[in-house]
């Protein structure tokens, strides 16, 4: 369960951010997540849930958009989207190293983002009191 | 140098955006693994310092990785300095198996954590004398899913698996293997029993990354051991 340390610190950034800039209800967070990390979304959105109660995010959407994985090789130069090894489990396609030109080893290039891209939040009732300087 | 709680960066906002019912956007690129993969780059320049190879093990739970650290101490530790971090959520019965071979050891107890951060490593690389070291073995939780995405300073990550968790342990753990850069399919001496085949064990782990380097031994019989030994020695 690793996504409940990630999704700690999704809360941990954003109530800090959200403190040290006055907004007191933030709305939805907006994550990247590569392809190739082993992040699952439903599982880091429960998690999030569940310890956002009594703060500025509760309540808040947490939408994951995903990063498609690349995969670049050193041995013909192939830059792209992996091989997917199709049937290895009955749900998923696996992406995976081999290059899918040449069959050698590739290395991934892209995929392996966890970030939080955006917050959107509601500005408080007197616009004079939200402190948009950078912190 | 910063640490764990000081390596906040500090938040940019490109763009502020108004829309409808007073609702705005803030654009806030933050990554939530980097403050790991800084501590890891810290602890391998700390390790690299001093000529220390650290290797990272990781894989389910009772796959073998202590019994496999502990033969590989065993094998080792007249001819080269070794040193063992275990990671163990909650005991130190990994501790106490390997201690015996006097070598030093540090337990990570993670307590309800699922994979070792580099922030405890960095932290137990305090606790022991780095000078004449030369491998470093970070036994990771057992867990063949959460390890993958926090690297810890190690140069190079082995995955341990055993006959014994079926035959379709790699496949259901891609990830784990993609950053690997050595196998261990372990208790090969018990692969008719299980009626699992190490040869699509292999070929399994071959479909997703060609070229990493494939080991089979058993703990029990020995075999394998020595490749294994001689495989982290080239790291």
């Amino acid at each position: 369960m690793h996504e409940f340390s990630i999704a700690s610190g999704i809360v941990d950034t954003v109530l800090t951010f959200a403190e040290a800039n006055g907004i007191g209800k933030i709305v939805e967070v907006r994550m990247l997540v590569g392809e190739l990390t082993c992040v699952d979304a439903e599982q880091l959105k429960f998690c999030f849930s569940a310890i956002t109660n009594d703060s500025a995010l509760e309540g808040a959407a947490l939408q994951i958009d995903t990063a498609d994985a690349a995969v670049r090789c050193p041995h013909c130069g192939y830059e792209g989207p992996p091989k997917y090894w199709e049937g290895a489990l009955s749900a998923a396609f696996l992406p995976t190293l081999e290059c899918p030109d040449c069959g050698r080893a590739a290395e991934p290039s892209a995929g392996h983002d966890c970030s939080i891209k955006s917050i959107r939040y509601v500005r408080d009732s007197d616009p004079s009191e939200a402190k948009l300087s950078t912190a | 140098m910063s640490t764990a709680t000081a390596s906040r960066p500090a938040f940019t906002i490109p763009t502020i955006e108004a829309s409808p019912e007073e609702i705005y956007d803030i654009e806030l690129e933050h990554s939530l693994l980097e403050a790991n993969a800084r501590l890891a780059e810290e602890n391998r320049a700390v390790l690299d310092g001093h000529g220390i190879t650290a290797i990272d093990f990781m894989g389910a739970i009772g796959s073998g990785k202590t019994t496999l650290i502990a033969r590989l101490v065993g094998k080792l530790k007249d001819d080269v300095g070794v040193a063992v971090f275990n990671g163990d959520a909650t005991t130190s019965n990994d501790q106490d198996l390997v201690a015996s071979s006097g070598v030093q050891v540090v337990q990570l107890a993670t307590v309800n954590g699922c994979h070792l951060d580099a922030n405890l490593v960095g932290k137990a690389l305090k606790k022991i004398q780095l000078a004449d070291l030369r491998l470093l073995f970070l036994e990771n939780i057992g867990n063949l899913i959460c390890p993958a995405e926090f690297p810890l300073g190690a140069k190079a990550r082995i995955v341990v698996i055993s006959v014994t968790e079926g035959p379709w342990s790699v496949r259901k753990h891609p990830h784990m293997f993609l950053g690997a850069q050595i196998v261990v399919i372990n208790k090969t001496d018990l692969a008719t029993a299980m009626d699992v085949s190490v040869d699509a064990l292999t070929a399994d782990v071959h479909k997703l990354k060609p070229d990493i380097k494939v080991i089979p031994t058993s703990c029990k019989t020995g075999a394998g051991i020595d490749e294994v030994a001689a495989a982290l020695l080239a790291v």
